[in-house]
């Protein structure tokens, strides 16, 4: 497992070894920006099945579809950042998580880049970086190499 | 034991609450012969029998506490059944307060905790007094002059029975029956309910005489004031020979015992339990008594959920087979593609059958919920020191297991409302010219895809005046509505949270928050419930539920562009939609159909959906109805009907109102089903039900 890991770490952190423990981020595209969720919030990753839209629910509700026989309720992340609409791209992917109720849920985001290995020194505090409207569900940045990332908060954007 | 399985505990806890509904129920049967002036020694048998095999199965798994008490009340009622105690009122109530204590017990057992249940103590200690004043080992049978041979196959019980009925002058006969062994359940149980007619069975024991080899003889002995003739007459056949003994006889079954094993050996395990001496105290703890006696086998609701989600898909499976056929046939394998309709159609009707199959296991009598029930009234009406009878009828109607454990919550409410605003007292009674006795009806039967529940009191009725007296000063309604309102509406008052009639407030009910909550539990069950009243005459509570929540026959229909499933129990009729004919009445809109007035709803419209651009020619009108409810939905297409598995909606979809579920409709594909009685609640709510508006008005 030491061997797996060390490599993307190194080239990722640009820091050597450092004893405090790495925390893995899954980075992906909404809108035009890149957005990280710790990677153990994270049970599977879909392409989209057809999407019923469920009339009456609130507006970042996509809707429910089904997955291998269970019914899963799919929020539109860029709808609950509030950015700009955009038409699902053949890249757009589900991501199942679980909210703290236990309920299955799918986040459906526009293009999944990456796995990245962040220390937790490199994950800034966001207060000062990010003026927008999405800054409740944001717990940090980083900036990997050539790159900035807005590392999101699951239990705030997932319904309670 | 060290290593139970956590299954075991489960169906060890399951069957002792199995077993302590049974002790309920006898105390029920008891606590009813008791008013009647009857005496039917069987059921306390029956209660001793139960609690015995309770301590023993508290001892295999080591359930201290369970096994203590069943002990100490298990003393109490070989007293009671022995006849060294006699069954006073206060007896009675000690009995009925074990089955609650008990509750307890099972609960703390359950959870592995080690609490202090000072009520259970208590009756421990009321347990114990009652005890004490008894006199232990009466002698057992010595001056009898009955044959020995006989007296040795008795158990201390059935001695007891004997010298009973002898004191009182009864004669004694033998029956001896041929039973056919592979009916011999049936038929022995049939023999007994019969001779009980007469008089009393002290006992029943193989003859062990040979026979044929699928038959087996019986001797019956039974204690009546009847004569010869009289039994002849009732309970003569082919394959009975009646005799009377008379007091000095010779044995009645001399070689019953040694016999007992090797006659019944391999038969039906049912026909062991008949003749397993649990009354003989030594029994269970003897060890091979204590494999099931029965043939049934406990399965948890969600095994039997997940079994139906398999036939779901397989039902999915099934259409796709029906795809490619018609494509085959499309493409000119004419006999390959009816080969393979054949194998569809084979392929449908197991599949139904198998949907058949495992809905009737989730089935459970309502009597399950009721037996529950009757012990709340019984409490109850002592509490109030009201006078309560209780009349259930349909008891053996069948529903989803689920809804019955939903259903009992609701039931008590409405029956404590009916006892304590319903029921006068007796002195009101008597001035009205009531019987003293008020009188709760529960009433069970089913009607088409419904079961209909009814609990009906013969009190005061509603106080309509008061409840809209209370409903203006409480500011749910303003008084110019309230002068408004119709009949039903000021009934449907009742659900509005926190009206109660009631000046004061009480243990019992009178907090006012009942009703809506009942009214609340309904719905979710895909259930509606109707209030109708007679002042002086009384209260009926109408509830409709479906049978079953798992699998529903649907129809598919689509509203502007999305497919909805509509629940067939549901819907009356679909009729195609003139644009013309539709008028409006107080705003509403109506249809005629067949001479009476339909209000009317665009679907589409009103769960907001995206007007199509198409122009639409044809639609289509589905009338849903429930209850005495109805409501014609306008829809663009009717795809036809299909049976589905309804899956729940999230929990964080549970704020839309509208929808029962969800549903797979195929190709990857999910479908909205809707929720009728809300949907129709939700448009009707001007007349049925005032509490929506209400909150639309004041909330």
């Amino acid at each position: 497992m030491a061997d797996l890991t060390r490599a993307p770490a190194a080239r990722l952190s640009r820091r050597g070894t450092e004893t405090a423990p790495l925390r893995e981020f899954l980075i992906f595209v909404v809108g035009a920006e890149l957005f990280g969720i710790e990677l153990t919030a994270i049970k599977e990753i879909l392409s989209p099945p057809p999407i019923t839209p469920v009339p009456r629910s609130e507006k970042e509700v996509l809707g429910v579809c089904s997955v291998r026989g269970l019914l899963v309720t799919v929020l539109c992340l860029r709808r609950k950042l509030r950015l700009r609409e955009l038409p699902n791209g053949k890249r757009s992917r589900i991501l199942l998580t679980t909210s703290a109720s236990g309920e299955t849920l799918g986040l459906l985001v526009d293009e999944v880049r990456q796995v990245v290995r962040l220390q937790p020194s490199e994950i800034e505090s966001a207060a000062s970086t990010l003026g927008s409207d999405a800054s409740e569900h944001v717990v940090g940045v980083a900036r990997p190499p050539g790159s900035f990332v807005v590392l999101l908060d699951l239990r705030t954007i997932l319904p309670s | 034991m060290p290593d139970i399985t956590d299954k075991a505990r489960d169906e060890f806890f399951s069957e002792a609450q199995e077993i302590i509904e049974t002790l309920s129920r006898n105390l029920l049967s008891l606590d009813a012969a008791q008013k009647a002036g009857k005496e039917d020694p069987s059921l306390i048998n029956e209660a001793f029998r139960a609690v015995h095999t309770l301590k023993g199965l508290a001892g295999l798994f080591g359930a201290i506490r369970l096994g203590a008490f069943s002990h100490r009340l298990e003393d109490l009622l070989d007293d009671l059944r022995l006849g060294r105690l006699d069954l006073r009122p206060e007896v009675l109530d000690v009995l009925f307060a074990t089955v609650d204590a008990y509750g307890r017990i099972l609960q703390i057992e359950k959870d592995g905790r080690d609490d202090d249940l000072p009520s259970v103590d208590d009756l421990f200690r009321r347990l114990d007094r009652l005890g004490a004043n008894v006199e232990r080992g009466a002698s057992p049978v010595g001056d009898y002059e009955l044959d020995p041979g006989m007296l040795a196959v008795l158990t201390e019980y059935e001695e007891h029975r004997l010298r009973a009925n002898i004191e009182q002058n009864l004669k004694l006969y033998r029956l001896r029956v041929q039973f056919d062994l592979s009916t011999i359940d049936k038929a022995l149980d049939d023999m007994k309910e019969r001779a009980k007619q007469h008089g009393e069975i002290i006992t029943y024991l193989p003859t062990g005489e040979a026979t044929g080899a699928d038959a087996i003889e019986l001797d019956l002995l039974l204690a009546s004031r009847d004569d010869l003739a009289t039994l002849i007459g009732s309970l003569g056949a082919d394959n009975v020979v009646i005799e009377e003994s008379p007091r000095r006889r010779r044995s009645v079954a001399p070689s019953a015992s040694p016999q007992r094993g090797s006659v019944l050996g391999g038969s039906s395990p049912r026909a062991v339990d008949g003749f397993d001496r649990l009354a003989d105290a030594n029994a269970l703890e003897a060890g091979p008594s204590l494999r099931s006696l029965t043939q049934t086998v406990r399965v948890d609701i969600r095994k039997l959920d997940h079994l139906m989600n398999i036939v779901g898909e397989l039902s999915i499976v099934r259409s796709s087979l029906s795809r490619i056929a018609e494509r085959l046939r499309g493409e000119g394998s004419r006999q390959l593609a009816t080969e393979l309709m054949r194998l569809h159609r084979n392929f449908d009707r197991r599949l139904g059958e198998m949907q058949d199959g495992i809905l009737e296991v989730r089935m459970v009598p309502l009597g399950q919920v009721f037996d529950r029930l009757a012990r709340v009234v019984r409490q109850i009406s002592r509490d109030l020191g009201k006078e309560i009878r209780l009349v259930i009828t349909g008891a053996e109607t069948e529903i989803d297991k689920l809804i019955v454990e939903e259903l009992s919550d609701p039931l008590m409410h409405m029956i404590r409302n009916a006892i304590d605003h319903g029921i006068e007292s007796a002195e009101r009674r008597a001035e009205v010219g009531k019987p003293l006795a008020g009188t709760i009806a529960l009433n069970a039967f089913q009607k088409g895809n419904h079961v209909m529940l009814e609990v009906e009191d013969d009190g005061r009725g509603i106080d309509e005046v008061a409840l809209v007296e209370k409903a203006v000063q409480s500011g749910k309604i303003g008084r110019h509505e309230a002068s408004e309102l119709v009949r039903d509406e000021v009934l449907a008052l009742i659900f509005v949270p926190g009206l109660s009639t009631r000046e004061q407030v009480d243990d019992l009910s009178g907090r006012g928050v009942g009703m809506d909550i009942v009214k609340t539990n309904i719905n979710k069950l895909g259930g509606v419930i109707d209030v109708h009243s007679d002042t002086g005459i009384g209260t009926k509570m109408a509830i409709t539920l479906p049978i079953t929540l798992a699998i529903v026959s649907a129809l598919l229909v689509r509203a502007h562009d999305q497919v909805f499933a509509i629940p067939l129990s549901t819907v009356s009729e679909a009729l195609s939609f003139d644009p013309r004919s539709v008028r409006k009445v107080e705003s509403r809109e109506v249809i005629t159909v067949r001479g009476s007035s339909l209000p009317i709803c665009d679907l589409g419209k009103l769960l907001g959906l995206p007007v199509p651009l198409e122009d639409r020619r044809r639609r289509f009108v589905v009338v849903a109805a429930l209850g005495n409810r109805r409501l014609g939905l306008v829809v663009d297409h009717l795809y036809g009907q299909e049976d589905i598995v309804i899956k729940p909606l999230g929990p964080s979809l549970s704020r839309v109102r509208g929808f029962a579920g969800a549903t797979e409709l195929g190709d990857q594909r999910v479908g909205l089903v809707l929720d009728s009685g809300a949907v129709i609640e939700e448009v009707l709510s001007g007349v049925e039900a005032p509490r929506e508006r209400l909150s639309v008005l004041h909330g």
